[in-house]
């Protein structure tokens, strides 16, 4: 590590006793079959990975805890969490449906992420369904996070049983990567391709259905209800940038006009 | 009265070219009917610890006035530093209580200047639906209590003000979206949907500069440490030369049916394999096959799609593709949209039935 650039960080902040160190992963239902986010599949590995690398390093394990905002059949995304390995689970209840804004969810997250101290808060890149990309980073802004986006690789150095920095590598564009230290407590939203998602544990999912969901309703939470800052007025296809001839017929029929069409283009 | 901003984007000490798409969108939008009457202003601000030289060009590329926001310690893009220093210059006053330093007005002399530093009052603020984009504008929107419509790939009018559109459920739907009535906005642009203004302009607007250190009383001195910047895999020439692309999506379900894709590369001459992020994310094929945003930009005479949905990152990578060909099973998928031909059928039938001919 380049010494300088560690020092000129503010370390100032009393150090995070591994021991209580405490990781809270954002997740979301995507669809109607209780699917979880794939980008917050990958940013609930990394918890529980990190988790497993530092184990043998540590007095106590760290603590994984899950939390979604949704209505209440979004539950079964916590218990699927559990069988993962997931230590606890927080469900802020919700009546709305429909599109809801970033503002909106970031807001209603931060009533835990606020609440209890965690060190590193992990949310998915974004969501396959609004692709929005915005909750982690208004998240970090309302707890009062520094944060990094796009995050595709974290390695979390304990020295002397104290962690107060994680460091990460954040994806750009054109196979470009910029290599950061951050002082924690941080947020983070993972990138796909960090690493491969695991499937649910037997031992797991039969622990998982005795679990307990610590279950916070919103109006209790927050007795004005939030208002988004946009207005959603509906949905269109996207537009056309190209011709997009369909071809017509069996396999074979079609086969063979994608064949003319290559010749006619002098392509093959 | 409105301001439109534009934050220019610049890295490693450049101006990136989706910073003048910005500005024909911020055109776009300060033509639209509600706001024309309002005869709003457009401002570009460059952040960088030395911005004059970045501001001159936009300048005089642009026609519009430029603000350099002069940061001593950004010696790299870092979100912190960014949304911390463009919240304090866009909520500074300067009759009240300047928080920053105006270092020195535009070399231009032959422009009148006007009274430097006014207030800024944005009503809009754009900013590319980039890495970096869209690493600071959330919080930065959150700061400013606006509005926020990230990945705008669209913009029209109609009575009341502007309507965004932006890609939602896996690029198959566009989602339309306005900022809630009297709210500033702030926008991420998808790099590739608003045309650049072709023509030069005559009159090089003004620059200004202004000076703000990165001081939050909140938490001291800075928390995320730039080390520095790697390029993860070199360039794959063999993408970039080739005159055909075969390219590989998840619809190959199986790691064996990448001989398929191979075979079916063999067809053409000159072509090279190409794949979608999740293919390399699942570690099917290197880094350096990738196609897309996160990968490689690519213009061949044909781009053969097997098995790919089309991802908004994946299609901004083939745009320059002078025929694309998609086979895909769902007849649904995203990249039919922007394809030549498409073959509805299922990747691998396809292709064996297809090298048999």
């Amino acid at each position: 590590m380049n010494v300088r650039s560690f020092f000129s960080l503010d370390m100032s902040r009393t150090p995070v006793y591994a021991e209580s160190m405490k990781i809270l992963v954002c997740i979301k239902q995507v669809g109607d079959e209780g699917e979880i986010n794939r980008f917050d599949l990958h940013a609930l590995e990394e918890a529980l990975s990190l988790k497993e690398q530092l184990a043998p390093q540590l007095l106590e394990p760290i603590a994984v805890d899950v939390v979604t905002v949704g209505p209440p059949e979004w539950s079964k995304i916590i218990r699927r969490a559990f069988g993962l390995g997931a230590d606890g689970g927080y469900h802020i209840v919700t009546e709305d449906s429909g599109y809801i804004s970033s503002f909106v969810t970031a807001t209603r997250l931060a009533a835990v992420a606020k609440k209890i101290p965690y060190d590193l808060v992990l949310t998915g890149i974004m969501s396959t369904d609004m692709m929005a990309g915005q909750t982690g980073p208004m998240l970090a802004k309302i707890v009062g996070l520094p944060c990094a986006t796009a995050v595709i690789k974290t390695s979390l150095p304990a020295n002397n049983n104290v962690i107060n920095l994680i460091e990460v590598e954040r994806e750009l564009e054109n196979g470009f990567r910029d290599c950061l230290i951050i002082r924690l407590p941080a947020l983070l939203t993972i990138q796909a391709g960090i690493n491969t998602p695991r499937y649910p544990r037997l031992s797991n999912m039969l622990a998982a259905g005795q679990k307990e969901i610590k279950t916070l309703k919103e109006a209790d939470l927050f007795p004005e209800p939030i208002k988004a800052r946009e207005v959603f007025l509906g949905m269109e296809d996207p537009k056309k940038t190209r011709s997009g001839r369909v071809l017509k017929g069996s396999l074979s029929d079609k086969a063979e006009q994608l064949f003319t069409w290559l010749k006619e283009k002098d392509l093959i | 009265m409105k301001q439109i901003l534009v934050i220019a984007e610049i890295w490693e000490g450049q101006i990136r070219p989706v910073t003048w798409e910005l500005v024909a969108a911020a055109r776009k939008i300060k033509n639209s009917p509600a706001l024309k009457q309002l005869s709003p202003t457009i401002n570009i601000i460059v952040p960088a610890d030395d911005p004059a030289p970045l501001a001159e060009k936009i300048a005089k590329q642009t026609g519009i006035d430029v603000i350099g926001l002069q940061i001593p310690e950004l010696e790299t893009y870092i979100s912190e530093i960014y949304i911390y220093c463009l919240e304090q210059l866009m909520r500074a006053n300067p009759q009240t209580g300047d928080s920053y330093e105006n270092v020195f007005m535009s070399k231009n002399k032959k422009s009148t200047c006007k009274a430097p530093s006014k207030k800024m009052n944005p009503s809009h603020i754009l900013i590319a639906h980039t890495s970096q984009g869209q690493d600071f504008a959330p919080g930065l929107a959150l700061s400013l209590n606006a509005a926020s419509i990230p990945g705008v790939n669209g913009i029209r009018y109609d009575e009341e003000g502007v309507i965004y559109s932006r890609p939602g459920f896996n690029n198959t739907r566009n989602l339309m979206i306005r900022p809630a009535a009297n709210r500033p906005v702030v926008l991420t642009l998808i790099p590739g949907s608003f045309k650049p203004d072709s023509e030069k302009e005559k009159k090089p607007g003004q620059v200004e500069i202004r000076k703000i250190s990165f001081a939050p009383a909140a938490y001291g001195k800075k928390r995320i440490q730039h080390r520095r910047t790697v390029k993860k895999n070199s360039e794959n020439q063999a993408l970039k030369k080739a005159k055909v692309i075969v390219a590989a999506g998840r619809g190959l379900k199986e790691k064996e049916n990448l001989g398929s894709v191979f075979k079916l590369a063999q067809c053409f001459p000159a072509a090279a394999v190409g794949a979608s992020r999740p293919l390399v994310d699942m570690g099917w094929l290197e880094h350096q096959h990738q196609v897309g945003i996160t990968g490689a930009t690519v213009a061949p005479k044909l781009y053969l799609a097997c098995g790919i949905s089309g991802s908004s990152q994946h299609l901004a990578g083939i745009k320059e593709a002078e025929f694309v060909v998609s086979i895909n099973k769902n007849p649904e998928a995203p990249i039919f949209r922007h394809s030549d031909i498409c073959i509805t059928a299922d990747v691998i039938e396809f292709i064996e039935t297809f090298i048999k001919k």
